[in-house]
């Protein structure tokens, strides 16, 4: 026959303070995911257009911080690797800042441009890709917005004619990309258009390299080749390092790295402290009979053993409940803001929480089972 | 149980002889609590043997030490002077793990029944069997022991559902189920009305008398000092006296009353 499950048992028998301890740590639990839900998320936003960049290898220049804030480097080097093996095609991309007038409001803000050659394929979205819409690109002073661009910056009507930088501009069309951290709106224009409006600009001068391989082309291997031939001017990156690269950027320049992490830390110290107040008030109440099973013969190590059972428990019992409700909440996150903050539950992440759960119950459970160690059987006398 | 003798060294074996044949036996017991300016002596020159099968009953006035002396052959404190032999194993100077299975081969009985009351009887009784690695019978085990005092029914009862009689019992049950040869008990009737206390005391006499263990337990209960073959009287941390239950009664006149009326 089993042992008596003097953990179980003893949790259970207190079902209210039972049920607090549960909704304790499956509070702090679900702080901690949403925490790291909204970091998650932010740090997607500022990276996630990447994924429409059809590009398998990025070059930019050392000085680059991140997409927004390239610092220009010659054309050349795109066509010193044209001819590697397992490239398919070379691509430049340019890329600056307007003032875009609202034509309902006349104020003007700052508007991120992309500027391409429109025989290359450098964005996957569908709009600028069919004939009709490099047609209508190909018209001088003839852009596409961001449908995603802030509502601040006017109406999006194709057709539609305002001012930028003192130039007139005709909306020919939408597409849906987003800006990341760094842009609040994005337009997207020929490279020929791109020239007249940031002359003296030559376009000799690039602000991203966009490299498409051939079918099957392990990225790594290309990337060797082309660090052998390129100088020290370019940085190389592959689509998931260049990704990585922009949202470490944004992790150590902006605040959202601290704000979500000291975020989760003070969930993980009120979870600590919710299930230290409840195992400790558990061991207190049951002081004298820790102290006679000791007196019985039970070592302090046994006692040891259950009060951390009773923690790993909570942990578990809490954890469930919390994870739930945080899927229920990132999908409401997701819907609320009709998906502009992408929170989704990795299995790193249900995992790195589990952990933390089991860690935080464990930690109360070691400061409070000294209180059940220290019983002293020869007090149950007294 | 094994022999209490088994874990005596061989090599004090002779000299030990004498002590292995009683349950108990001290000698010169000084005890201090406290240390340096604080340190405060509570019990002196205590001598003592307890044979195998007595049941003593130790009275005194509050703050006498009883208690103390109690935890002391309880191993629940460790001695610094003097000889204290339990069951045949010298105490002093044992370590802290030493005591701890010294105390299993002891059941000890306090004035609160101290039971766990999210376990059942029974398994409050079983958390004593699976000390000793019985888990395959100790459901049984437990429910006949509670069935010996008389809670046969009450086996899967939680203490809230219990009187106070039967809680103690629960917890004599808790102490007995081992067989051990040695009982402690502190007050043991106390907290209990007059007919549950008089239960609880002629199942441990029975125990005593049948099994042939030794019981040594503070009371200051004069309606059950007739139990006792022994009755000792601690006095401000001396023994003050130690003599039978009849010339007990005899010189004790204002409790001789109580004592006859028992056994009348
Ligand atoms: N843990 C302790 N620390 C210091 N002094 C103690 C401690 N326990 C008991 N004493 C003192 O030791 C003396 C003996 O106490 P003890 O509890 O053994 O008396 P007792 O005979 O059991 O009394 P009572 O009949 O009231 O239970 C008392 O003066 C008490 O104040
Ligand atoms: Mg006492």
């Amino acid at each position: 026959m089993k042992r008596v499950p003097l953990s179980v048992l003893n949790l259970l028998h207190d079902r209210s303070r039972l049920l607090v301890a549960i909704a304790g740590v499956a509070f702090a639990v679900l702080l901690i995911f949403m925490n790291l839900g909204f970091l998650g998320a932010l740090l997607s936003t500022t990276t996630n257009f990447y994924e429409q960049f059809n590009g398998d290898i990025f070059l930019m220049s050392p000085q680059s911080l991140e997409i927004s804030s390239t610092e220009p480097f010659p054309r050349t080097r795109l066509y010193q690797v044209a001819g590697v093996e397992g490239v398919q095609r070379v691509m430049p991309l340019y890329s600056d800042y307007v003032l875009w007038k609202n034509p309902e409001t006349g104020i003007s803000r700052a508007m991120f441009v992309y500027g391409y050659n429109l025989q290359d394929p450098v964005f996957l979205m569908p709009e600028v890709n069919t004939p009709e819409g490099i047609r209508i690109l190909q018209q001088p002073n003839t852009v596409f917005i961001d449908r995603l661009s802030r509502p601040e910056f006017g109406p999006q009507t194709t057709g539609l004619v305002t001012e930028s930088d003192r130039r007139q501009v005709t909306i020919g069309g939408q597409y849906s990309l987003g800006g990341g951290f760094a842009a609040d709106g994005t337009l997207l224009m020929s490279d020929q258009n791109f020239r007249r409006y940031f002359a003296p600009r030559p376009l000799t001068q690039i602000n991203m390299g966009i490299l498409l391989l051939e079918p099957g082309t392990n990225p790594q291997k290309v990337k060797e080749a082309l660090r052998a031939l390129l100088p020290a001017d370019v940085n190389i990156f592959t689509k998931a390092e260049i990704i990585e690269h922009d949202s470490t950027y944004w992790l150590q320049t902006t605040s959202i790295g601290f704000i979500f992490g000291l975020g989760v830390l003070v969930s993980f110290v009120v979870g600590t402290v919710i299930v230290y107040q409840i195992l400790y008030t558990d061991i207190r109440d049951h002081l004298r009979e820790y102290a006679t099973l000791k007196a019985m013969g039970y070592s302090s190590w046994f006692l040891f053993k259950v009060v951390l059972q009773e923690a790993a428990l909570l942990a578990g019992m809490g954890y469930v409940p919390g994870l739930i409700v945080s899927l229920g909440l990132y999908r409401l996150t997701v819907n609320a803001t009709e998906g502009a903050l992408p929170m989704q539950m990795t299995l790193f992440r249900v995992v790195l929480v589990l952990v933390l759960a089991l860690t935080m119950c464990s930690l109360s459970g070691l400061i409070s089972v000294r209180r059940a160690m220290t019983a002293d059987p020869a007090e149950v006398f007294a | 149980m094994k022999p209490a003798s088994s874990t005596a060294p061989v090599d004090a074996f002779l000299e030990e002889s004498a002590a292995t044949a009683s349950a108990v036996s001290i000698r010169g017991l000084d005890y201090f609590f406290g240390q340096g300016e604080l340190r405060k002596q509570v019990l002196y020159d205590i001598n003592l043997t307890l044979p195998k099968g007595q049941i003593v009953i130790m009275t005194g006035p509050s703050g006498s030490g009883k208690t103390t002396l109690l935890t002391l052959i309880g191993a629940l404190r460790s001695i610094h002077e003097g000889s204290l032999q339990v069951l045949g194993q010298e105490l002093r100077g044992l370590g802290n793990s030493k005591l701890v299975e010294v105390r299993r081969n002891i059941g000890f009985i306090f004035q609160a029944h101290n039971l766990f009351e999210s376990l059942t009887a029974s398994q409050n009784v079983e958390m004593a069997v699976e000390l000793v690695g019985n888990f395959k019978n100790k459901r049984q085990q437990a429910a006949a022991m509670l069935g010996q005092l008389g809670l046969g029914e009450r086996v899967s009862y939680k203490p809230a559902s219990l009187s106070g009689g039967q809680k103690q019992r629960v917890a004599i049950a808790r102490a007995l189920v081992n067989e051990p040869q040695l009982i402690l008990a502190d007050e043991p009737t106390a907290a209990l009305d007059k007919k549950s206390g008089r239960d609880v005391v002629t199942i441990m006499q029975h125990l005593a008398k049948n099994e042939g263990r030794t019981i040594l337990m503070v009371t200051h209960d004069n309606r059950i000092l007739d139990v006792a073959d022994r009755i000792i009287n601690l006095v401000d941390g001396r023994l003050e006296s130690d003599e039978t239950l009849s010339h007990f009664q005899e010189t004790h006149d204002p409790k001789k009353l109580d004592g006859q009326m028992f056994i009348l």
